[in-house]
């Protein structure tokens, strides 16, 4: 069902909009192929929407989010991701994952840092971890982090570099600082003027797949909470994140409603075939 | 950089925002343009009032015209919470409705970019507007994911994106909630414009308007978005540690007027906050009116129902004498 949605919404343009008949933009785009990649009788479709997607690379290696807007930003993660499921160890790749190498969170630098060794309280977080930002020049959140984490986890097979080794690293770090005390995750932080933060489903999900793949990181806590959160979200998006998320740490979950495949959505419906075809397991 | 600017860039680096309110009033404010501004002050004391009628009086009270015009209503929708009151109440949304199409409006639609949750649909279900609005589905535009285009100059950005929905109205309404916000000092009609910026482009939450600062950002959108009216709910707002963990706070009012700058002001006195000592407000104050003694208040007066606000813990002296 979903993948002839997503086969029936397909733009003129190769991509997909977040919603039938809106402009193609990069994130559900990439979500859609990720969706189609292994589906044979996609393969027209996959093809299209793979040309527009590596038209959008811009001369720094990032990728730019859809055609009216020519500047990088957080879902380079999700064409490298893409590339890497392909096989396509190329140039492209090569430059986007520079371009996240290059790309950090400005909390990271001497200024912020030192603001926050004085007023520590105003949000509670370790400022010496080195993670990603929704576009460059703003601070590190969770989402972002989370792509970033899943496509260098999977370039790193190719490419096996100290940096690349060095930045997941410093990534997985941030993201365990920033777990809220239920052992979620919230969009950005855990504390804030001392309250602590309520987690989401979605950001557990995304949280918890850019986490997978490090036997060493004890996340229990956290997998039985976003199994509570599947089952009890009203969320029909967080549904599917988790979904995504725990199949790709190798949990059974009982089947998705099929009420939330009514949804106009083009990323409930990629990210419910990206759940059944676990894509990034 | 003195030690207060140091640390509004450092938090704002750290993923909050500014200390942008508090402090020490250091500059006169402006006038405001000439004239004065018309703000209705509306009683009611639950949802289940005549919303409806309370509206057409208080539009008549600031001659409110949309005649024509292709109206947008921007809600405050933040949460997946249908018990608290940290979304903009549906029988405020559904009264504005049938107003605008009173007035002879030639569209209403409804539109908002929640600013850290992405299902939009889901939390507008959540908060009772899918069942509760005919033909919402419909009427309704998530800006975070809508067709953008470029709008030049924004702060110190060369340009920024914004929703075509949005840049297609001929007036936008801002439905508020009257809320207290721990970095802002009051959410209210203008705080409310960050919810027409775009996700897609800026993320979840919208960091770049942190980094340009949350009091610069909101003064920009005012600017970019002149035609614009304001109907706040305050009929249940909330206070203490909002906008999103703080109480319901009872205040019984809506607050309605054509002069945003005006409607926050006069929303802050309401809530026991002195207007001046918010740094959006003193940012917008050359392009609408922020003294009193500019605001013509119609129905109510803000002496008459103000019930103050239980403030954050890190604004105490924004309270009004």
């Amino acid at each position: 069902m979903s993948l002839d949605f997503l086969r029936s919404t397909q733009n003129a343009d190769g991509g997909w909009g977040f919603f039938p008949g809106k402009q193609s933009w990069l994130e559900p785009t990439a979500y859609a192929l990720m969706a189609l990649h292994t589906d044979s009788s996609s393969a027209r479709n996959f093809e299209r929407g793979w040309n527009l997607m590596r038209s959008w690379q811009l001369p720094g290696g990032g990728w730019q989010p859809c055609a009216a807007v020519r500047q990088p930003q957080w879902t380079t993660a999700l064409c490298v991701t893409l590339h890497c499921l392909r096989g396509v160890h190329d140039d492209a790749l090569r430059r986007g994952v520079a371009w996240l190498l290059d790309t950090s969170g400005i909390e990271n630098r001497l200024q912020y840092r030192l603001a926050h060794l004085v007023s520590p309280s105003v949000v509670e977080l370790d400022p010496s971890f080195k993670a990603w930002p929704w576009l460059p020049g703003c601070s590190s959140w969770i989402e972002p982090t989370a792509h970033a984490l899943v496509a260098l986890k999977k370039a790193a097979k190719a490419l096996p570099e100290a940096r690349v080794a060095d930045r997941i690293g410093m990534g997985e770090k941030m993201l365990l600082d920033r777990r809220c005390k239920d052992g979620g995750w919230n969009y950005g932080n855990r504390k804030i003027l001392g309250t602590d933060l309520p987690s989401y489903p979605e950001t557990t999900a995304l949280a918890l797949l850019g986490l997978s793949g490090n036997r060493e990181l004890d996340l229990k806590a956290s997998l039985v909470l976003a199994l509570r959160q599947f089952r009890e979200t009203r969320s029909p998006l967080a549904r599917v994140w988790l979904a995504v998320s725990l199949r790709n740490h190798g949990l059974p979950l009982p089947p998705l409603l099929g009420k939330q495949l009514a949804s106009p959505d083009t990323m409930i419906h990629a990210l419910d075939a990206m759940a059944a075809n676990g894509a990034l397991a | 950089m003195n030690r207060r600017g140091f640390l509004q860039a450092g938090i704002a680096g750290v993923g909050a925002a500014q200390l942008g309110c508090g402090g020490a009033a250091p500059s006169p404010i402006p006038a405001g343009p000439p004239g004065r501004s018309a703000v209705a002050i509306l009683k009611a004391a639950s949802y289940s009032a005549d919303l409806l009628d309370l509206m057409r009086r208080g539009a008549a009270l600031c001659g409110l015209e949309a005649k024509g015009k292709r109206v947008l209503l921007k809600p405050n929708l933040v949460e997946f919470a249908s018990t608290t009151a940290i979304n903009t109440h549906v029988a405020v949304i559904a009264a504005a409705i049938e107003l605008f199409h009173g007035l002879g409006a030639a569209e209403v639609l409804i539109g908002e970019g929640p600013g850290h949750r992405r299902d939009t649909i889901g939390m507008a279900g959540e908060a009772g507007y899918r069942s509760g609005i005919q033909k919402f589905d419909s009427l309704f535009t998530d800006l975070n994911r809508d067709d953008v285009s470029a709008f030049p100059g924004f702060a110190d950005l060369p340009e920024i994106f914004l929703p075509n929905t949005a840049r297609r109205a001929d007036l936008i309404v801002s439905l508020a909630k009257m809320k207290t916000h721990h970095w802002a000092g009051a959410t209210l009609s203008m705080k409310n414009f960050f919810g027409l910026v775009p996700g897609s482009v800026y993320g979840w939450p919208k960091n770049q308007l942190h980094q340009i600062g949350i009091d610069r950002s909101i003064g920009e959108l005012q600017r970019v978005f002149p035609r614009s009216f304001a109907i706040v709910d305050g009929i249940v707002g909330m206070e203490g540690n909002g906008p999103i963990q703080g109480s319901p706070k009872q205040s019984g009012v809506l607050v309605m007027g054509g002069d945003l700058v005006a409607v926050d002001a006069t929303c802050c006195r309401i809530m026991g906050i002195d207007p001046a000592r918010l740094e959006y407000l003193r940012l917008t104050a050359a392009r609408g009116h922020l003294l009193a003694e500019h605001i013509d208040q119609r129905a109510e007066s803000a002496a008459a129902v103000r019930t103050n606000f239980a403030l954050p813990v890190s604004l105490k002296t924004i309270r009004l004498a």
